[in-house]
């Protein structure tokens, strides 16, 4: 797969074996595919943010929780997880579509008369892929957080500290690992979205994921399809790796101070 | 002690900050709750709209009825959709939990060289998009279709080969797990007591094994059951996996029937994923 990326594209001949860089160069020129690869960044990096920001609390409260019910908030968490995204996607279209749950309760409540366009814009994506890795963050935050003995944290608001300063000092830097694996393993997902982006996105934002498979399945430009997948699997690798290094960096070096 | 000493220092503030601590906890948990249902609720709508009335559904609906289900069973493309994707699911999660079970075995047991990088191998398609994956399957199947001049893309056997290659990760990590957790001592006592090599394995340590095992063989099915993006490269004309056929028909159309379709798939995977959780708890799993 890799080889095909430096294989040269022929309308007739379909692929020409060389060894050329031309459909890298023309992934970066091409104002379309620099789009594309833009907005897969942004909208991977925006749901990871999003998944961890409005995850955290929810894992925090899986760890710290005493409730009988706690495996079945769990079975709750990985339940969406196992129906498959398809039917997830499905889900959303029902609900942001324009005669969706949520258009019409606005119409409902008289707040707008023409029902908005949710369907088929980055808004609609970035929800829906949201949805979609906030579980694999949770669950993998809780895993960290559970090992944190919470006895720590009430002697840090013993000793007066506020709880935002209790959050950042203390809470934060325990839970340093678990957010890394969290942020990276969330990131990846995002960046190699296929169905949500399809269903959810249609023409209205394109993904790599989806992009580089019509390039292949419909346009038939193996090379430059596959020239798509490695930018694709490079670039993840490294922004992940990235991320990781940065929060250790951050927070790993402060636990040991 | 302690809470004593506490309440007399700041018996006059003590009050107060019990309550704000409440009402922030109680703030916490309607968050908690909004979240539980921002990611369930896809899942509640389309199971509530594959009962509507109307065709053309809007909110809220005129009516209740089941006939959609009707119509989808008696869509072949889903019919077929479904069967062919249990009857691979089945038959690559039983596959994969063979072949994933003595790799674990392999890994844990025998720390041969390099089996710590055959552990990381095994654990990071993760990195690879499922859809590169599935078109680089297919460039091989390609390849190994002009050397043995059989047919490999689009045939069940292809399909199910990709998708062993999608649940063995899983069974390693589940297996290994649980076998992390087993005294090599009791085999061993085995062994000592005159049990082959095989019979140990067999009598002793497979039953040990048996709810990883049994874990991972469900969840290898609902892996591959659920799976879109690897299958999409690989499957035939006119043999469509239940997730494709729902994607093809969503692209399109969005009505009762696809999700009367969704609801079934929901359901389904839903009743294994219980079974699972009987067996592994699922929060060591994912």
């Amino acid at each position: 797969m890799m080889g095909y990326s430096f294989n040269h594209f022929d309308p007739m001949d379909l692929m020409v074996e060389t060894f050329t860089l031309e459909n890298y160069v023309k992934f970066f020129s091409d104002e379309y595919y620099r789009k594309v690869f833009i907005s897969t960044l942004g909208v991977a990096a925006l749901c990871t943010v999003f998944a961890l920001v409005l995850g955290f609390p929810v894992a925090y409260f899986l760890a710290k929780t005493q409730s009988r019910y706690k495996s079945l908030f769990i079975v709750l968490l990985v339940f969406p997880l196992m129906v498959g995204n398809v039917v997830r996607a499905a889900g959303w279209m029902v609900i942001l579509g324009n005669v969706g749950v949520v258009n019409a309760t606005l119409m409902w409540l008289g707040i707008t008369d023409e029902p908005i366009k949710f369907m088929y814009t980055p808004f609609a994506v970035i929800v829906g892929t949201t949805a979609v890795v906030m579980p694999y963050m949770i669950l993998t935050l809780q895993s960290v957080l559970e090992g944190i003995d919470f006895s720590v944290e009430e002697a840090a608001q013993n000793l007066g500290a506020t709880f935002a300063t209790t959050f950042r000092r203390v809470v934060l830097p325990i839970a340093a690992p678990g957010v890394a694996a969290g942020t990276m393993l969330v990131f990846i997902l995002c960046m190699n979205a296929y169905a949500t982006p399809v269903l959810l996105g249609g023409t209205g934002l394109t993904m790599m994921a989806p992009s580089l498979y019509d390039q292949i399945a419909k346009a038939s430009n193996w090379p430059f399809g596959a020239a798509m997948a490695l930018v694709l699997i490079v670039t993840t690798l490294l922004l992940a790796t990235l991320s990781n290094w940065l929060i250790h960096r951050n927070y790993v070096k402060t636990m040991g101070a | 002690m302690s809470s004593v000493a506490a309440s007399n220092i700041s018996a006059a503030t003590a009050p107060k900050v019990r309550r704000r601590v409440r009402w922030s906890s109680l703030l916490h948990r309607v968050f908690v709750c909004m979240m539980y249902f921002f990611m369930l609720s896809p899942l509640i709508f389309v199971v509530w709209m594959s009962f509507f009335v109307d065709a053309i559904p809007h909110f809220p609906p005129s009516g209740y009825t089941l006939k959609w289900y009707e119509s989808a069973w008696q869509n072949s493309s889903f019919m077929n959709g479904l069967v062919l994707s249990f009857q691979v699911a089945a038959v690559a999660s039983i596959t994969g939990v063979i072949l994933g079970v003595a790799a674990a075995l392999g890994i844990v047991r025998n720390g041969f060289l390099g089996s710590k990088f055959v552990n990381t191998l095994l654990l990071s398609p993760l990195l690879i998009p499922g859809i590169v994956a599935g078109i680089a399957i297919y460039l091989f199947y390609m390849r190994a279709e002009n050397v043995l001049d059989t047919d490999i893309v689009g045939t069940f056997g292809g399909l199910v080969i990709a998708h062993v290659c999608l649940t063995i990760p899983w069974t390693v990590r589940l297996v290994s797990t649980g076998m992390a957790g087993l005294d090599p001592s009791i085999e061993e006592a085995a062994r000592n007591l005159g049990a082959s090599s095989w019979a140990a394995f067999r009598r002793v340590t497979l039953p040990m094994l048996r709810p990883s095992i049994v874990a991972a063989s469900l969840f290898s099915f609902i892996v591959s059951f659920e799976n879109l993006e690897l299958s999409l490269a690989l499957v035939g004309p006119g043999k469509t996996t239940l997730p494709i056929a729902i994607m093809q028909y969503l692209e399109f159309n969005l009505d009762p029937t696809i999700a009367a379709v969704s609801a079934v798939q929901i359901l389904l995977l839903g009743i294994v994923m219980l079974v699972t959780d009987r067996f592994v708890k699922l929060s060591q799993v994912v």
